[in-house]
């Protein structure tokens, strides 16, 4: 009695896990043919294997991107995408918007499981090299002289690995500006900008006597310092073919002086008290918040800085400048770190139909309203566009400065194991963790390991 | 004079009660505000618009920005994500504490040879950070077909929650009374009755405490189902929590939003089984 | 509990579903990771194996070890101080006192909110310029002890500490109430007539009757402390200069930010040895002391 009593508990047992399970599976309404709990296993789930369900002759395309917030920017990237869809009803994108920090680790995953989007939002340089290695992507060199007239060639380069295109970016980012309050940099005598960094910082310290933050900053992501500090201030000092002299031909050095005097200043800068206390300790968008209530004279921030302090402080007396010359630097004093953004690559598992309708919607997807739509969200485009009435005059000058010349952005050129050995030393070098020299020193090795392993 | 040393020693134990209830109260109440103000700054802060967000953070809202809810509901998806989520994390519950009662049933009322073994297996899933399962999670639910389903989230919420469920479970039923199957063998219940009939009830505060740990716990996470899910109709809250910091923004006021509504499950969920937690309670408490 | 030596069915049984999906969606997925530990991996191209190499390396790293002293602050954080907190709480609300439930509920309210509002309250009272804590310490005329909390790395570490043991005392507090529950009244009310009370009591009564209980909060502030991650990741991403770095967080930087599979994994290897090492080691502790 006992014995059948066992039996029938595990019978039960079990067809509750079953239940269970298949129940669970079963929730998964419309997921094509990715369920069937372990049975149908293998090709389930394939990026381009799962769309066909579709029906009748429409292509489905997945396209992950990075358009989760109500900003003027992502909304019109959401728009271009139906507009398209209405004007191609044989094309289905079917599209998945998440955060960007997320949005990296997520595609990290599946690329190492090989299992990424048909369409692929993917950022330049250093970021787009790996996925290209590992054959993930395909070139669409055949399409490029599609936007001839439209695309200024020149920010191609940044979305181009060994010579061939697999991006055309919709974005023109320059990673340093200096945004001024015009009216208290007056109050102080500074009529215009300082030209020398010696004039600089006596502003600097003028500024801070008047018990005003001079620099606002938020470094506590690590990034703010290299993306939009050394890799102008760098600039000036090194020239702007220092980094790939670093990289590839080992001419120069991370320990050249040049270098570790560029280091120094950001030092320098810390320790007369250019930036808010709690520079370490804040995010970038909480830096902004400074400038925007008036408690910083000076933003050094990216050109996505722009957009949400003119919408949070609409009558605010902005001027805009770049990182004065330094004495001794080699680097041309106007250049301006500067990366193209906001490309999406096709997954090299395409073909056929489905690989037709990709390059149908790069085509559809990249136009000049949508250039527009971009100016309008203040963000420059790689295009020689007539801007709309509405685009802010600042955002205009912001792109007569980074027009001037163009300075690489450390953090889309370097490695991603060397940005991280800067991003965290920057800081450090912050606090006075370590100096100028052992952080070069450390860049340095970093390079060469890299340069071994390869 | 007996007497009135007697009403002395009264008086002056009388004292120290208050005083010691007087001070019990005070640690409470200060530890109450520690814990409670959180909730009330972002309930607060849910009402605030962005602007009055950084140059108040502390405050009482200017006006009620009610809008915030309606943007966080619709930035958050919560019409689709919130019911996912429930029905993630309550199944996800129910089959790890019946599984994990069963388990502890057999480790804390039956030592057998390998018991302990097994049992100490158990530990081996709370020892390493899940993130560096991600990858191998996600190749492995490849194989399996289980992308992009519910069980493929359900599964790795069971077995990531199996450990702590076990141990809570196993430690609570040990300290039962050693011959309480005993007489129900000797009636001839079977293993499984013993377990329902006797085990599962006397278990409630246990139950209640890993079913809220649970809850809490499938409810916030957030890397598995980030990687194993796709498809928008499948995804649970905790992504659509994230969709307020973009790159170089944060909408903290319709973040804040959000993040009231999220908790609303938990506390009801919460406080609806907290009385079972503390059920024993009554019989044999002291007063303080 | 001889009687039921007779047949093992029922007990595999028990154990099984357990046993199966444990197996299956933890046990196997670690186990790969440890594989990783033993190539050179970007996630985008192919792995190559590499030995021991990656142990090595992360051996003579200083960041790696940094980290690892950070962890056993987290432990001892989390061990000495949400520990005694919640069981001085738990010991407390266990009474009939007025008000008792709502204590318990403000009580477990940390473990329930957001680690995003956590790190961003908790970021306001230490920040430097306008936090709750240097207004406090200005207001009371002790200018000179204001501090740059979370901006100094002597002092980041110990703020951070402070947020983790608030946010998790709730967890114990109702793991130990649940395991109070099961203290019969009879003993109670027995000690009383015995004359034993107050602290006499709760040494020598309680806690000896809840000592497996403890036993597993030792071992979940351990394995939990060691794989510390969200709330440090969003409160300072590890900063400012590696000063709250833990292995989980710098395990996770390395896996997704520098993406080396291999090298984040075999931080989480080490990780996975650490904790066993330190559980066995309470283990031992407190199996061989008497209460």
């Amino acid at each position: 009695m006992k014995r059948s009593g066992t039996r029938k508990w595990l019978a039960m047992l079990m067809a509750a896990m079953l239940l269970a399970l298949t129940a669970c599976g079963g929730g998964g309404k419309n997921n094509g043919g990715a369920n069937g709990a372990g049975e149908n296993g293998g090709q389930a789930g394939n990026s381009s294997g799962n769309a066909a369900s579709g029906g009748g002759s429409k292509v489905e395309l997945t396209l992950w991107n990075i358009w989760t917030d109500p900003s003027a920017e992502h909304q019109s990237s959401l728009k271009q995408v139906e507009t398209f869809m209405e004007e191609h009803p044989d094309i289905v994108i079917k599209q998945q918007n998440i955060p960007h920090d997320q949005y990296k680790v997520k595609v990290k995953a599946q690329a190492a499981g090989r299992e990424l989007p048909d369409l692929i939002q993917v950022w330049p340089g250093a970021e787009l090299a790996p996925l290209v290695e590992g054959g993930l992507l395909q070139p669409i060199d055949d399409i490029v002289s599609h936007w001839d007239g439209l695309v200024i060639s020149e920010y191609l380069k940044d979305y181009s690995v060994d010579g061939k295109v697999y991006a055309i970016p919709a974005q023109v980012v320059p990673t340093h500006v200096i945004y001024y309050d015009k009216d208290q940099l007056a109050e102080v005598g500074y009529e215009t900008f300082p030209a020398t960094y010696e004039e600089f910082k006596a502003m600097i310290l003028k500024l801070k006597e008047k018990g005003l933050i001079p620099i606002t900053l938020g470094n506590k992501g690590q990034w703010v310092l290299q993306s939009c500090y050394i890799s102008t201030i760098g600039d000036r000092l090194t020239g702007s073919d220092f980094l790939n002299a670093v990289l590839y031909t080992g001419e120069r050095k991370f320990t050249d002086p040049e270098f570790i005097r560029a280091l120094e200043i950001i030092k320098e800068l810390v320790d007369i008290g250019a930036f808010n206390e709690d520079f370490n300790s804040i995010d970038n968008d909480q830096q902004r918040e400074y400038f925007i209530n008036g408690e910083a004279a000076m933003m050094i921030d990216g050109s996505w800085g722009l957009g949400p302090v003119l919408d949070a402080a609409p009558d605010k007396n902005i001027g805009v400048a770049v990182f004065p010359a330094v004495e001794g630097g080699l680097g041309d004093p106007s250049a301006v770190s500067v990366v193209s953004g906001m490309g999406i690559a096709i997954n090299a598992n395409l073909t056929g139909e489905k690989l037709e309708a990709a390059k149908t919607f790069l085509k559809g997807f990249y136009t000049e309203e949508y250039f527009k739509e971009m100016l309008k969200a203040s963000i420059l485009v790689p295009a020689e566009i007539e801007a709309p009435a509405e685009v802010s005059p600042v955002l205009m000058e912001v792109k007569e400065l980074a027009s001037k010349k163009v300075a690489p952005v450390y953090d889309a050129t370097l490695p991603p194991e060397v940005t991280d050995v800067i991003n965290a030393g920057l800081q450090e070098l912050s606090i006075g963790l370590v100096t100028p020299e052992e952080l070069a020193k450390r860049l340095q090795d970093a390079v060469d390991k890299q340069k071994q392993a390869a | 004079m007996a007497a009135q040393s007697a009403d002395a020693r009264n008086r002056a134990a009388r004292k120290r009660k208050l005083a010691w209830r007087t001070f019990v109260y005070l640690v409470l109440i200060l530890y109450a505000a520690i814990n409670v103000y959180p909730i009330i700054w972002m309930a607060l802060n849910s009402f605030k618009t962005n602007a009055e967000f950084s140059r108040n953070p502390f405050g009482l809202p200017k006006t009620f920005h009610l809008d915030n809810y309606r943007i966080a509901w619709e930035t958050a998806r919560l019409e689709v994500y919130f019911f996912n989520s429930l029905f993630v994390a309550v199944a996800a519950v129910i089959l790890t504490v019946l599984f994990g009662a069963l388990a502890a049933f057999v480790f804390a009322r039956f030592p057998f040879k390998w018991g302990n073994g097994v049992y100490w297996y158990f530990v081996l899933g709370m020892l390493i950070p899940i993130h560096a399962t991600l990858v191998p999670m996600f190749i492995q639910e490849r194989e399996l077909g289980l992308l992009n389903t519910y069980a493929g989230i359900i599964l790795p919420y069971i077995a990531f929650n199996l450990p702590v469920t076990v141990f809570i479970l196993t430690s609570f039923m040990k300290s039962f009374s050693k011959d309480i199957e005993e007489s129900a063998v000797m009636d001839g219940c079977g293993v499984f009755r013993v377990f329902w009939k006797i085990i599962l009830p006397m278990s409630g505060p246990a139950l209640a405490t890993v079913v809220i740990l649970n809850f809490i716990n499938n409810w916030n996470e957030f890397s598995f189902a980030l990687v194993l899910i796709n498809e928008e109709s499948l995804k649970t809250l905790p992504l659509g929590l994230a969709n307020f910091s973009g790159q170089f923004t944060t909408n903290y006021g319709a973040q804040m939003a959000g993040l009231t509504l999220a908790i609303l499950p938990v506390i009801i969920i919460y406080l609806f089984l907290e009385k079972y937690v503390v059920k024993g309670m009554t019989a044999g408490a002291v007063k303080g | 509990m001889h009687l039921y030596t007779r047949s093992k069915g029922p007990f595999l049984a028990a154990l099984a579903p357990a046993v199966i999906v444990y197996t299956l969606f933890a046990i196997i997925p670690i186990f790969v990771s440890f594989y990783y530990s033993l190539v050179e991996w970007n996630g985008f191209t192919d792995m190559k194996f590499v030995g021991l190499a990656n142990f090595a390396e992360a051996f003579g790293d200083k960041i790696f070890w940094h980290s690892f002293v950070n962890n056993l602050y987290v432990v001892a954080a989390s061990v000495f101080g949400q520990v005694p907190i919640a069981l001085f709480f738990a010991l407390l609300l266990n009474r009939k006192l007025k008000g008792s439930k709502f204590f318990r509920t403000v009580g477990f309210l940390p473990v329930v909110i957001s680690t995003v509002v956590v790190s961003l309250v908790w970021g306001m009272i230490f920040n430097v310029r306008r936090g709750l804590i240097n207004q406090l310490l200005s207001a009371v005329g002790l200018e000179e002890l204001r501090q740059n909390w979370l901006g100094d790395p002597k002092l980041a570490m110990i703020a951070v500490c402070i947020t983790i043991i608030w946010q998790f005392i709730g967890l114990y507090l109702i793991i130990f109430l649940a395991a109070l529950q099961n203290i019969p009244g009879e003993i109670d009310d027995a000690a009383r007539i015995d004359g034993a009370t107050g602290l006499k009591q709760t040494i020598h009564i309680t806690l000896p009757m809840i000592r497996d209980t403890l036993v597993v909060a030792v071992i979940l502030c351990i394995s939990g402390s060691l794989r510390t991650f969200d709330l440090i990741y969003v409160m300072t991403s590890g900063g400012p200069g590696h000063a709250t770095e833990v292995l989980a967080t710098y395990m996770f930087d390395k896996t997704f930010s520098s993406t080396r599979y291999g090298y984040g994994s075999a931080i989480s290897v080490c990780i996975f040895f650490f904790s066993l090492a330190l559980i066995g080691l309470s283990n031992l502790l407190l199996r061989r002391r008497a209460f």
